[in-house]
């Protein structure tokens, strides 16, 4: 009775090994000057591992994903949304209201993180409406 | 939610992972169920009671959830 066990063990290594790799190759890629090759293999191993976690469950009759994990996903993106809300709505709004009396200048990355941590709830926002209709 | 079922499993003679095959889930879904640890959606509950013949009630107790 090793056989769906030895499945979905081989699909979270091939998936995690190959996400592995393209991490490596962009930090390499970042080392040794060769942005632009480690730029591409961190692309293409995001694009083959992604395919795989798409089309994987769709060709096995193997449970690679269940309820449960389903349900797992969910409470760590709740969480971590949780965590993220409650840090932005304790922070930002405070850093406009310094920087808009002149008190900080928040460096660019401070606005980065502002700017993704808004999109990122603008994107959950849309994918609940969207979710919530069908 | 308490549950029999590894009673039930083991009077089968089954491994947590042939049940799991023949419920479609993963072996570990099925540890977490027979161990407290996570409770069913409905559908994998009446899998369960319809593989072994019996009501869902009689393999899980809600009166701890109920209370």
């Amino acid at each position: 009775m090793d056989g769906p066990g030895q499945a979905r063990r081989l699909y979270y290594r091939v998936v995690y090994t190959i996400l592995a790799l393209a991490i490596v190759g962009l930090l390499a890629g970042l080392v040794t000057g060769w942005e632009l090759l480690g730029t591409v293999v961190y692309c293409g191993g995001a694009w083959v591992g992604s395919g795989i976690t798409f089309l994987a469950p769709k060709l096995t009759d193997v449970p690679l994903q269940d309820e449960r994990d389903t349900e797992l996903y969910n409470r760590a993106s709740g969480l971590t949304l949780g965590v993220l809300f409650v840090l932005g709505l304790s922070v930002i709004p405070a850093i406009y209201v310094l920087e808009a009396a002149g008190r900080i200048e928040p460096p660019p990355e401070v606005i980065g993180a502002i700017l993704l941590a808004s999109g990122l709830f603008l994107l959950w926002g849309v994918a609940y409406g969207i979710v919530k209709r069908r | 939610m308490e549950n029999d079922l590894p009673r039930r499993r083991e009077a089968e003679g089954l491994s947590q992972g042939e049940l799991a095959e023949t419920l479609g889930v993963t072996r570990q879904t099925i540890n977490a169920i027979e161990r407290d640890r996570y409770d069913p959606s409905l559908e994998l509950a009446f899998k369960l009671a319809a593989h072994f013949e019996c009501h869902v009630e009689d393999i899980f107790d809600p009166k701890e959830s109920i209370d």
